[in-house]
């Protein structure tokens, strides 16, 4: 489903990214990217759905080689993919079904597909009946379930979360993990970016750790260390 | 397709009374701008009646007696022909009766009672002259010797009708030109800067849609349609004060004495109406430039 091969980022001339980093992730994995700030995860997911082109090595995505895709095609990939961030990235004068129905709208989907795909997907991640709801009444877990219900609205094959959990307390973000699992079991492929010990130990899923721009490891149903 | 064609103009509409204060000053100036457009068009249009006879590097214009016969007719035109080192035969050129009639009614346009005076039997017609000479004194000459030949009523020289009209009316021309240009110019740049801000006012919302797989023309339509909109308005603003200027300019030249050459400096109301739908093309024009530069530039906020 992912894949790179010795992919190399630079910002500058100075700072590397991301350097030589090459693996490949199937589709329904579930797969954490760790390291501290800094270490290049969030680069990698920008390399993913492209809002950064690599400077050496190539990145396919559902067989297509991302970096070397034409403009006009990259809406498209990207309506391939949820993309939930740590800040939830909401609009606040848009109610909770609005935000989630503005991903639709805007990829020219009908009314009528908005109005049952909205409610289906705010039912899944449990915020039925907080549809009229602005971003600011809601707690910040909620604010994250509106950002996946988003993400997911569209039935992307994957999703990338960077630090969705990370302004999130412990036991938030434990439901967090727990929905994004759930969306992982529907045959979502989930890269998620994160620097939290705890999740990444319960979860038990495969761990590619990063250390300024290398990847140092790569092991399947890893821990944090 | 039509939720999507909706969903543009919402949006358009939504961010076009979100920023008031620049919009309007945006309007106004491509309304200004294009009302000098459509001003220099008529300006010029109304000289044109003037000069209308003039026309083609016509220096010379032998009037010829209504009730001049054949003969009389075709020993001016071997005349004037006889001296082609001075005159340029090849350009020479007969307006008969009907022509001449033609002509009388675009330079008497505004000067009815004067136009009445004249038919089609009664009127002169005319031999145009275009010399080659670059010497005046030598076509001076040349009218003295034509003044003389029977059947010729008058000789009129564009050095001493219209020289001073055609030079006015070329600095006018390039005066308004160069005046209106820059101020397209600026309403391009103002419509630029509005569109500019509205889409940095939503750059979270661009954000999400370059991120959720909006196309890029999905996003820029809404905000192209609005510069569109923009130059639009001001076309029909400056419209309206085309047509204001226009028909207090028109009465108040009525009212001069007729046979007076300023009675000639009006335009036909098809004329009018042609300016007018020029006027708004431009105008949408400019607002679609000044978008689409600002659309293409500022998409990755």
């Amino acid at each position: 489903m992912i894949r790179l091969e010795s992919v190399t980022k630079r910002y500058g001339t100075e700072t590397v990214a991301v350097r030589d980093a090459s693996f490949d992730i199937a589709k329904g994995d579930f797969v954490f990217l760790v390291g501290p700030s800094g270490s290049g995860k969030s680069t990698l997911l920008r390399l993913i759905n492209r809002q950064e082109q690599p400077e050496r090595g190539d990145v396919w995505v559902a067989g297509q080689n991302v970096n070397q895709m034409a403009e006009s095609r990259v809406p498209y990939l990207r309506r391939n993919m949820g993309n939930v961030f740590q800040d939830y990235k909401l609009l606040p004068n848009k109610t909770v079904f609005e935000n989630v129905a503005f991903a639709l709208e805007v990829i020219g989907k009908p009314r009528h597909v908005i109005n049952r795909q909205v409610p289906a997907v705010l039912e899944l991640v449990g915020l039925a009946g907080k549809e009229d709801r602005f971003p600011e009444q809601l707690s910040g877990g909620e604010q994250q379930r509106v950002s996946i219900a988003r993400a997911f609205v569209n039935r992307p094959l994957i999703m990338l979360a960077d630090e969705p959990t990370g302004n999130l307390d412990p036991a938030t973000g434990e439901g967090i993990m727990a929905l994004l699992e759930e969306i992982n079991r529907t045959g979502t492929t989930v890269v998620m970016a994160t620097h939290d010990h705890r999740v990444v130990n319960a979860m038990r899923k495969r761990v590619i750790q990063l250390d300024r721009g290398v990847i140092v490891r790569d092991q399947e149903r890893g821990v944090y260390e | 397709m039509i939720a999507r064609i909706a969903y543009a103009f919402r949006e358009m509409w939504a961010s076009f009374r979100r920023n008031l204060t620049l919009t309007v000053a945006a309007i106004l100036t491509s309304a200004i701008a294009l009302l000098l457009v459509g001003t220099t068009f008529l300006i010029q249009r109304a000289f044109d009646n003037l000069l209308v006879q003039w026309r083609g590097d016509v220096e010379m214009i032998v009037f010829v007696r209504s009730d001049a016969t054949p003969e009389q007719i075709s020993l001016i035109d071997q005349t004037i022909k006889a001296a082609p080192t001075i005159i340029d035969v090849e350009k020479l050129q007969y307006l008969d009766k009907t022509q001449s009639y033609e002509e009388a009614k675009r330079i008497f346009v505004g000067d009815p009672v004067t136009l009445s005076l004249l038919t089609p039997d009664n009127i002169p017609s005319q031999f145009k002259v275009v010399p080659i000479t670059q010497d005046p004194e030598l076509v001076r000459s040349l009218s003295e010797q034509y003044r003389s030949l029977p059947g010729v009523q008058d000789v009129a020289l564009a050095e001493d009708e219209f020289q001073v009209i055609s030079t006015l009316s070329r600095f006018v021309r390039t005066v308004t030109l160069v005046m209106s240009l820059v101020l397209l110019f600026v309403a391009v740049g103002l419509i630029w800067n509005t569109i500019r801000t509205a889409m940095f006012a939503r750059r979270r919302e661009i954000e999400v849609m370059k991120l959720v797989g909006a196309t890029n023309w999905f996003i820029r339509v809404p905000f192209m349609l609005e510069g569109l909109l923009h130059g639009l308005l001001g076309g029909i603003a400056s419209c309206g004060g085309l047509w204001v200027l226009n028909s207090a300019w028109t009465n108040g030249v009525a009212g001069f004495k007729p046979g007076t050459g300023i009675s000639s400096l009006v335009v036909p109301s098809g004329y009018l109406t042609g300016v007018m739908l020029m006027i708004l093309a431009i105008g949408a024009l400019v607002g679609a430039v000044g978008s689409a530069i600002a659309a293409s530039r500022f998409l990755d906020v």
